[in-house]
């Protein structure tokens, strides 16, 4: 399935004359104008995060603002680097995120064929109530769920926030795998199955590769929402500071630095910065994916 | 450095732990097999049995073992003490600041959430007017949504700083300066921190919201605007006729998600010292993991429940009014 592409604006006009056709770009000047007040919104405070990032601390707070520091204090990102134990947060954040991201994917591809395309009884009702798990504030499950883990012992582990990824709990991406195979056609898999393939290989050889665009979309947002995870971090690990990941991390440095007389925000900015470059990167290569993930839902749903 | 067993402890448990579900999948396959089930139910259950697992394990149990826990007093270390409602009483009769951080919550969610909406319905709406670049325009708006919430939080607290410190205030002084130079404070200042929280979680979700729904007004079947262009209709009745009543599925959608997420809101108050009251669910988290009242705490996530439960429901029951399915219409 490739993805939809963007349906080009029927221009009404060109149908009947190209006359016009001048007026109409004109008339849509006001448009472009409120769209790229809108940008602006948007982006002014990414500019001002790593203008900020590159600023030595007595050009903080200069007025007016300067947006291209002079010097360029290129050093910031080293010192907020050395500040903590940034390496090794980076090597958590990226065993969590791996292992969630695998496990959160694979659970919820099983659940998700299982829903669409074999009947059982109370399939529609399980669906119902799997759904219906979305609104369950987090908060609810808290408690029990840290006292669950404190029982295993595996409280300041990186087990509360993997482990669980393998119980398919990402409601939202079985639904929306669960429409996509639900938009297979049946006659495929069905000469797989004469071939004598099991539910198993049918799901991994057939299925998975005919919807690889919602698979990346699922893979995608799974990042960087186990990047970007920062209530397990702050509920479940402790400490040394080695064992924190990246939110973790970030948040125990703005804690310090604010503490102070003179917050160092350029540090902040230039650890902020680095925090989101990988997600940033993610994003630029999978934009379609990133998109078109989060637009299902509110289509589809 | 991270030690090399903290990663191979936690891999080791996690193989365990698939190897098992992958086992009770089995054995359920075989076992509902073995006793006369049809292949097709007996692979079925199977198959969604890890979601099932998870449910009973994550979802049901903690869900009863919070409502247990709200009824005792816990403190982690001793054995729960059962208390009855004390902990209700005392959260609804007499904890002042769990009544601010719920009236600042539901403030904030009242004014983010049809705030994001609307403004978000406008930029969509600009944006399938044929303009060029569609795509690009698309990328930036959804640039602020790709941070996590923490960072916008840090972000945006350094920008709302006072004075002229902070970039918003001192872009915005002429403004102040026509009104005698009471320049909002933000979050020095009991009063603002609602609109500074405002301000940063609108600049992360309107994107999103923005993107979702261009998907739906491109979902709109062109063939509606082109019968009413034949009836000569105008700019105006076309928006509320048809374009609205057919974005209804994706605005009722946005409208449950921002619900949900706005009363729970959680980062972003975690990120940010206040001088009074935060949101709720940061209130909870004080009262569980700093002050270990557990039971107390259990209480409060029950409230929480019991709102998003009677929101939810009464966004469904009006949705019968207002949301357009296709699907009924002809019926």
């Amino acid at each position: 399935m490739k993805a939809p592409p963007i349906p080009v604006p029927a221009e009404a006009g060109e149908l009947r004359s190209t006359r016009p056709r001048r007026r109409r770009t004109l008339a849509k000047v006001p448009i472009y104008l409120m769209l790229a007040l809108g940008a602006g919104f948007a982006l002014i405070p990414f500019i001002w995060m790593v203008s900020t990032a590159l600023k030595t601390p007595g050009q903080l707070f200069k007025f007016p603002p300067e947006w291209i520091p002079n010097p360029v204090a290129w050093t910031n990102f080293g010192e907020a680097w050395d500040a903590l134990p940034f390496g090794a947060m980076v090597l958590n954040s990226l065993f969590v995120t791996t292992l969630a991201m695998v496990g959160e994917l694979s659970s919820a591809a099983v659940v998700a064929y299982g829903f669409a395309r074999f009947h059982f009884p109370f399939r529609n009702a399980l669906f119902l109530l799997m759904l219906s798990t979305m609104m369950l504030p987090w908060v609810v499950t808290l408690i029990p769920g840290f006292l669950i883990w404190k029982q295993f012992g595996l409280i300041n582990t990186f087990d509360p926030l993997t482990v669980g990824a393998l119980f398919a709990w990402g409601p939202f991406y079985i639904f929306l795998l669960r429409q996509f195979f639900l938009g297979v056609s049946r006659d495929i898999e069905e000469a797989a199955i004469v071939d004598g393939a099991n539910p198993v290989q049918v799901l991994w050889y057939v299925m998975l590769p005919l919807v690889r665009p919602v698979l990346l979309a699922v893979a995608v947002l799974s990042f960087q929402g186990n990047w970007n995870n920062f209530k397990g971090a702050l509920i479940y690990l402790q400490e040394p500071l080695t064992r924190f990941t990246l939110p973790l991390g970030l948040q125990f440095f703005q804690a310090t630095l604010s503490g102070g007389e003179s917050p160092r925000w350029h540090l902040m900015m230039a650890m902020s910065t680095l925090m989101v470059i990988p997600v940033m990167v993610l994003f630029f290569l999978a934009q379609r994916q990133f998109i078109e993930g989060i637009q299902l839902g509110g289509v589809k749903g | 450095m991270p030690r090399i067993e903290w990663y191979a402890e936690t891999l080791l448990r996690y193989a365990f732990v698939a190897a098992v579900i992958v086992g009770i999948m089995l054995l359920t396959y075989r076992g509902l097999v073995a006793v006369g089930v049809r292949r097709q139910t007996a692979t079925g259950f199977a198959l969604i049995l890890p979601w099932f697992l998870g449910f009973l394990i994550w979802n049901l149990f903690p869900v009863a073992a919070s409502l247990y826990l709200s009824l005792t007093n816990y403190n982690i270390l001793q054995t729960p003490d059962f208390v009855g409602l004390a902990n209700y009483d005392r959260l609804l009769n007499q904890d002042q600041q769990f009544w601010a951080s719920l009236r600042l919550t539901m403030a904030y969610s009242a004014i983010t959430v049809p705030l994001g909406l609307a403004l978000a319905l406008l930029a969509a709406t600009l944006l399938n007017q044929g303009v060029r670049g569609v795509g690009l325009w698309r990328t930036l708006y959804y640039l602020p949504a790709v941070l996590p919430a923490f960072v916008t939080a840090l972000l945006w607290r350094f920008m709302l700083l006072p004075t002229r410190s902070g970039l918003v205030n001192t872009a915005t002084e002429p403004i102040w300066s026509l009104f005698g130079d009471n320049a909002p404070r933000w979050f020095l200042d009991p009063d603002t921190v609602l609109w500074g929280f405002v301000i940063m979680s609108f600049w992360g979700v309107f994107g999103a919201n923005t993107v979702i729904m261009l998907a739906g007004l491109k979902n709109i079947p062109r063939d509606l605007y082109e019968a009413a262009d034949v009836d000569g209709a105008g700019i105006l009745p076309k928006f509320r006729h048809i374009t609205l009543p057919q974005l209804t599925p994706t605005l009722f959608y946005l409208l449950i998600m921002g619900i949900i997420a706005g009363v729970q809101i959680f980062d972003i108050g975690l990120f940010v010292r206040v001088p009074r009251e935060n949101f709720l669910n940061v209130y909870l988290y004080q009262q569980g993991f700093t002050f270990f009242n557990m039971g107390y705490a259990s209480a409060i996530a029950w409230v929480m429940l019991v709102i998003i439960l009677v929101l939810t429901l009464a966004v469904f029951r009006s949705s019968q009014a207002w949301v357009y399915y296709e699907s009924e219409a002809r019926r």
